[in-house]
C-alpha cells in the first residue's frame, strides 16, 4: 500500500479569508461557487417576492410599471445566469474531480478565474439599480425593446446587463474547457468513460453545450451593444436591422442553456437515486445515450420559443421539440426502475430527488403542449409558459440542487444536516412550489399574459394570483429551515464520517472533507460503483488483490 | 441516520411527510372554508382554455383536448408509478441484505423509447394537420383589417377590398378606429365572414392576442404578419378581451383592446356610418348645449375648481383626475405632471368627448417631468381630455 499523503496535517477548513480568496483548490472554489450562487438565489428570490406581492391583487400597490419590469427582468437574470448555471458548475467543480479520482481540475488557476468573474458580473448587475435603473426589457432583451431609444432601454442598466452576461458567458466557457480537459485527461486508472458516474457524463455533455452555444449569445450581445452605443444596425428595423435575427441567435444559445441548467441536476439525481435505493442505476448506457441525445437535439429546437413570430418553419421545430421528449422519457423510466424493487431510504436527499422526478415530469408534460404549434399559439407568452419553465427550472433544477446540497453537504463539511429540519424544508418548498406555479397553468389558459404589473379586477384572475402569491411566500419561508439547518450543522452537526450514505462513487472513499489533492489512496475501479464494490465485493467473487493507486503528486 | 441500522425510520419519515402534506391541505380547506368538490371542478375546468369563438380557435381547442388527454394519461401513469414505487419499495427495518442488483434491461429500454416516440409522433402529425388549417390564408378574404400596434395602443384600419399589402404605396384605409377599447372602440368584426388581419408595428415587437381566439401572433417591426379567421356567426353580439402579449415597455399591460363581433348586416351598417362620419368635415362644434349642471359623480379630489391653472397628473398610464372644470371663454393653464418614468404623455382636449375633434394638443413630454400648457379660451361645453399617446387615458373637462 504505497501512498503519498500530501499535507497530512493541513487543517482544511479553518483557513484565513486570504487563503480562500487565493485558493486554486477545486473544492474550495466549488464551495465559493455555491455560496455566490445562493447569494444571488436569495436576491433573485426577493425580486420574485416583489413580483408576487404586486400581482397578489389587482391594482398597482407597490411598484411603478417600469420598476416592475426591472423586477422580473433581474429576477430571471439572477436566477438563470448567477444561480442555476453557476450552482451546477459549483457542484461540478467540487464533485467531478472526486468522482473521477483526480487531485484537482486540469487548470486550477483558470478555475479560480472563472469563479471570480461571477461576483464581478453580479456586482455590475446590482450596480445598475443605483445608476438609473436596471435592464427592464426581460431577460431575453429582445430588440428593438432593448435598443437605446425613447420608451426603450435608455439607461446604462441595459449596457451593464450586456457586459455582465458576456462576463458570465466567458466564465462558463473557461469552466467548460476545464471540465472537458479534466474529464478526458485526468481520470484515475481504471476509470474508463463508461465507468464514470452519470453526474460526470452530464457535466461532460453540459460542457460541450456551453462550448458550442455560449459564443453564439456572446456575439448576439456584443452586436446588441454595438447597436445601442455605436449605431450598428444589426437588430433594429428602424435602421435596416432584423428583429427576428436577434431572437434566432439568442435562442440558439438560450435553448441549449435550458439543458445546461437541467442536465447536471439530472446527473445529481442519478447519483442519489441508486444510493438511496441500494441498487445500481437502471440502464447506465441508455442513460448516457439519452443525455447525449438531449444535448444533440437541444441544438435543433431553439425556434420553438418563436412559434408566434410568423418567421419560423414551424413543422421542423415542432417535430424536433416533440422528439426531445423521448430521451427525457427514457431517463424518467430509468430513474423509476432504479427505485423499482429497491430499498428506498427516505432521507432528505431522496425526498428532494423524488420532488425532482414528480415535478420535472409535469415540466416535461406541460412543455409538450407547446410543441403542438397551434396549441402554442394559445399558450405562448402567457402564464402557462411561466408555469412550464418553473416546473423545469425550479421543480427540476432547484429540487435537484437541494437534493445535491443535502447529499454532499456531509462530504463538503464533515457534518450531517439535520434530517427533521431538512424534511420540514422539503414539505414547505414542495407545497409552496405547487401553490405558486400550478395555478399559473390556469391563469395562462384564461389569457393572462406574462410580464404585466397589473390586471383588471374583472378579468377573473384574482383568486389564482392570490394563491400563487401565498405559495411564493411559502417557498421563501422554506429557506428559513435551510439556512438554520446549515448554520446549526456547521457549528454542531453530527460528524459525518467518510461515507454516511453508503455511497457508490469515489468521493465516499476519502475523508469528509477530502484532504488537499483529494485522495490518499484510491480503491480499485472496476465498475461505475467502485465504493460499492469495495463494500460488497465484486459481484460475489473477491477481486484479486491489486496495489492501490497512489495519488498523483505531480500537480 | 448515517449508516446505522435503520429501525423503521424510513417509514416514520414517510408517514411524517404524508401527514404534513395532508395537514397543510386540511388547514387550507378549513381556513378558507373551501367547497372542496366545487373547487375540484373549477380546477379541472380551469385546465382547459376558454370556449373558442373563431373557426381556427375551435380547431386549436380540439387539438388541445387531444394533447390534454394524452398528457393526462401519461401524467397519471408515470406519477402513479413513482408514488407506488416509493411506497411499495420503501426500506423496511428488517432489510439488511441488498436487493437484487438489476443493471438494466435492453427490451425495457427499447419499449420505453418506442412508445414515447409513437406518442409524440402521433401528436406531431395531428398538430401539423391543425397547423395547416390554422395558418391557411385565402386569396379573397371577405374583410381586410390592419392592426397597428404602437407603444402603447392599438388602432384598427378597415381596408378596401382591393387592398394589397405588397403594393407601394398600399391603399388607404376607408376608416381607422382609434379608440382601442370601450363600447364605441376596439376591433369591430363581422361574425361569419372570413377576416384577414395584417399586423404592423412602428416601434417594438407586440403581439396580437385574444384569449377566446386561442391565438396570438407577434407584431414585428419590419415584418408583415398576416393571419385569417372567421368569428362564429353565433357569437355575433359578443365582446372579447384582447391584449398585447409581448413585453413592449412600461405600458405593456395597458395595451388592451376590445373585440366586438357584429352580425354581417350590423357590421356593414356600422362601417358605413363610421366612413360617413369620417369623410364629413369635422362636425360642428360641440353637439351638446351648455352642460346641464355638474358632471355626474363627485368632483375628483385633486380636480381644482374653475381657476387659472388646472392640475393634471399621469401615473401608471392613467390620469389621476377623472374630471376637470375650467372657466368658459377664458384662456387657462394646465399644470401637467407626468409621473411615469420613461413614458411619454401629454394632455389633449377634444370637443364633445375623448374621441371628438381635437381643439388643443399639449406637447408630449417623457416622465418624470412637469410642464405647463397654455390652453386658449374654450366655449362652454363638455370636452374630453386625452393623452395622445395613450387613447385609453381619458377624462372629462367641463367648461362653464
Amino acid at each position: 500500500m504505497a501512498t503519498t499523503a500530501l499535507h497530512p496535517a493541513a487543517p482544511t477548513y479553518r483557513s484565513t479569508l486570504y487563503e480562500w480568496i487565493t485558493t486554486t483548490d477545486h473544492k474550495r472554489i466549488g464551495i465559493m461557487y455555491l455560496i455566490n450562487s445562493f447569494l444571488f438565489f436569495f436576491i433573485g428570490g426577493v425580486l420574485a417576492l416583489g413580483v408576487r406581492a404586486e400581482l397578489a391583487q389587482p391594482g398597482l400597490q407597490y411598484f411603478q410599471d417600469l420598476t416592475y419590469n426591472e423586477l422580473f427582468t433581474m429576477h430571471a437574470t439572477f436566477m438563470i445566469f448567477l444561480f442555476i448555471i453557476p450552482v451546477l458548475a459549483g457542484f461540478g467543480n467540487y464533485i467531478v474531480p472526486l468522482h473521477i479520482g483526480a487531485p484537482d481540475v486540469a487548470f486550477p488557476r483558470i478555475n479560480a478565474l472563472s469563479l471570480w468573474m461571477l461576483p464581478l458580473a453580479g456586482m455590475l448587475l446590482l450596480l445598475s439599480f443605483v445608476t438609473g435603473g436596471s435592464a427592464a426589457a426581460g431577460w431575453t432583451s429582445y430588440s428593438p425593446l432593448a435598443q437605446d431609444r425613447p420608451l426603450g432601454a435608455t439607461g446604462p442598466g441595459q449596457d451593464l446587463w450586456i457586459v455582465a452576461i458576456v462576463l458570465i458567458g466567458t466564465s462558463s466557457i473557461l469552466g467548460a474547457v476545464n471540465f472537458l480537459v479534466t474529464i478526458f485527461k485526468m481520470r484515475a486508472p481504471g476509470m474508463t468513460l463508461f465507468r464514470m458516474p452519470i453526474m460526470v457524463w452530464t457535466v461532460l455533455v453540459t460542457s460541450v453545450l456551453v462550448l458550442l452555444a455560449t459564443p453564439v449569445i456572446t456575439s448576439a450581445l456584443i452586436m446588441l451593444f454595438i447597436d445601442r452605443n455605436y449605431g450598428g444596425s444589426f437588430f433594429d428595423p428602424a435602421n435596416g436591422g432584423d428583429a427576428i435575427l436577434y431572437q434566432n441567435i439568442f435562442w440558439f444559445y438560450s435553448h441549449p442553456a435550458v439543458y445546461i441548467m437541467v442536465l447536471p441536476a439530472m446527473g445529481m439525481i442519478s447519483e442519489i437515486l441508486p444510493v438511496f435505493s441500494r441498487k445500481p442505476l437502471f440502464g447506465y448506457k441508455a442513460f448516457v445515450l439519452a443525455t447525449a441525445g438531449i444535448g444533440a437535439l437541444g441544438f435543433s429546437v431553439w425556434a420553438h420559443h418563436m412559434f408566434t413570430t410568423g418567421a419560423v418553419y414551424l413543422p421542423f421545430f415542432s417535430l424536433m421539440t416533440a422528439l426531445i421528449g423521448v430521451p427525457t422519457g427514457v431517463k424518467m423510466f430509468n430513474w423509476i426502475f432504479t427505485m423499482w424493487r429497491g430499498q428506498l431510504r427516505l432521507s432528505t436527499p431522496l425526498l428532494f430527488a423524488l420532488g425532482f422526478l414528480s415535478m420535472f415530469l409535469i415540466g416535461g408534460i406541460n412543455g409538450v403542449f407547446s410543441a403542438a404549434v397551434p396549441v402554442d399559439f394559445a399558450l405562448h407568452d402567457t402564464y402557462w409558459v411561466v408555469a412550464h419553465l418553473h416546473y423545469v427550472l425550479f421543480g427540476g433544477s432547484v429540487f435537484g440542487v437541494m437534493a445535491g446540497l443535502h447529499y454532499w453537504f456531509p462530504k463538503m463539511t464533515g457534518r450531517m444536516l439535520n434530517e427533521t429540519v431538512g424534511k420540514i424544508q422539503f414539505v414547505l418548498m414542495f407545497v409552496g412550489f405547487n401553490l405558486t406555479f400550478f395555478p399559473m397553468h390556469e391563469l395562462g389558459l384564461a389569457g393572462m399574459p406574462r410580464r404585466i404589473a397589473d390586471y383588471a379586477s374583472t378579468a377573473g384572475w384574482n383568486d389564482l394570483n392570490l394563491l400563487a402569491t401565498i405559495g411564493g411566500f411559502t417557498i421563501a419561508a422554506s429557506m428559513i429551515p435551510l439556512l438554520w439547518n446549515i448554520f446549526v450543522s456547521l457549528r454542531s452537526g453530527k460528524p459525518a464520517g467518510d461515507d454516511p450514505w453508503e455511497g457508490n462513487t469515489l468521493e465516499w472513499a476519502t475523508s469528509s472533507p477530502p484532504p488537499p489533492y483529494n485522495f490518499d489512496h484510491l480503491p480499485e475501479i472496476r465498475s461505475e460503483r467502485p465504493v460499492f464494490d469495495m463494500r460488497h465485493g465484486f459481484g460475489g467473487h473477491e477481486p484479486t488483490p491489486a496495489p492501490a493507486i497512489a495519488s498523483s503528486a505531480e500537480h | 441516520m448515517a449508516s446505522s441500522p435503520r429501525t423503521g425510520r424510513s417509514s416514520a419519515a414517510l408517514t411524517a411527510v404524508v401527514i404534513g402534506i395532508v395537514a397543510i391541505i386540511a388547514v387550507i380547506v378549513v381556513v378558507t372554508g373551501a367547497d372542496v368538490m366545487g373547487a375540484g371542478g373549477r380546477v379541472l375546468t380551469g385546465l382547459f382554455p376558454p370556449q373558442a369563438v373563431t373557426d381556427r380557435g375551435a380547431k386549436i381547442r380540439d387539438l388541445y383536448d387531444i394533447v390534454f388527454g394524452l398528457a393526462a394519461v401519461v401524467f397519471l401513469l408515470v406519477e402513479g408509478l413513482i408514488i407506488w414505487t416509493v411506497i411499495r419499495y420503501r426500506r423496511r427495518p428488517d432489510q439488511v441484505d441488498l436487493p437484487p442488483q438489476t443493471h438494466g434491461n435492453a427490451i425495457a429500454e427499447i419499449v420505453w423509447t418506442i412508445i414515447p416516440t409513437l406518442i409524440v409522433g402521433f401528436m406531431f402529425v395531428v398538430s401539423w394537420q391543425t397547423l395547416n388549417t390554422v395558418d391557411a390564408i385565402s386569396a379573397e378574404p371577405q374583410t381586410k383589417i390592419r392592426a397597428v400596434a404602437g407603444q402603447f395602443q392599438w388602432q384598427f384600419e378597415y381596408l378596401p377590398a382591393d387592398y394589397d399589402p405588397q403594393a407601394d404605396p398600399p391603399a388607404k384605409p376607408v376608416y381607422t378606429q382609434l379608440a382601442p377599447t370601450g363600447d364605441d372602440g376596439g376591433l369591430v368584426l363581422p361574425a361569419g365572414r372570413s377576416i384577414q388581419l395584417y399586423l404592423y408595428s412602428p416601434d417594438v415587437i407586440h403581439a396580437f392576442y385574444v384569449p377566446q381566439f386561442l391565438f396570438k401572433r407577434d407584431v414585428v417591426p419590419g415584418r408583415l404578419n398576416t393571419f385569417e379567421f372567421t368569428v362564429d356567426a353565433k357569437d355575433a353580439g359578443g365582446t372579447f378581451r384582447g391584449q398585447c402579449a409581448e413585453l413592449c415597455g412600461a405600458g405593456h399591460r395597458v395595451m388592451l383592446f376590445d373585440v366586438h363581433a357584429l352580425s354581417g348586416a350590423d357590421f356593414d351598417a356600422w362601417l358605413k356610418q363610421k366612413v360617413a362620419q369620417a369623410s364629413a368635415s369635422p362636425p360642428p362644434p360641440s353637439g351638446q348645449p351648455a352642460p346641464s349642471g355638474q358632471p355626474s359623480g363627485t368632483p375628483a379630489p385633486s380636480g381644482q375648481p374653475a381657476g387659472p391653472a388646472l392640475q393634471v397628473s399621469a401615473l401608471n398610464i392613467a390620469f389621476e383626475q377623472s374630471t376637470l372644470q375650467a372657466p368658459a371663454d377664458t384662456p387657462f393653464k394646465i399644470e401637467f405632471d407626468n409621473k411615469d418614468a420613461s413614458v411619454p404623455h401629454n394632455v389633449a382636449i377634444h370637443e364633445g368627448g375623448p374621441t371628438g375633434p381635437e381643439v388643443f394638443k399639449g406637447e408630449v413630454v417623457t416622465g418624470p417631468t412637469k410642464t405647463t400648457y397654455d390652453v386658449p379660451a374654450l366655449k362652454a361645453g363638455t370636452y374630453g381630455f386625452v393623452c395622445s399617446v395613450h387613447p385609453n387615458m381619458t377624462g372629462t373637462l367641463t367648461v362653464q
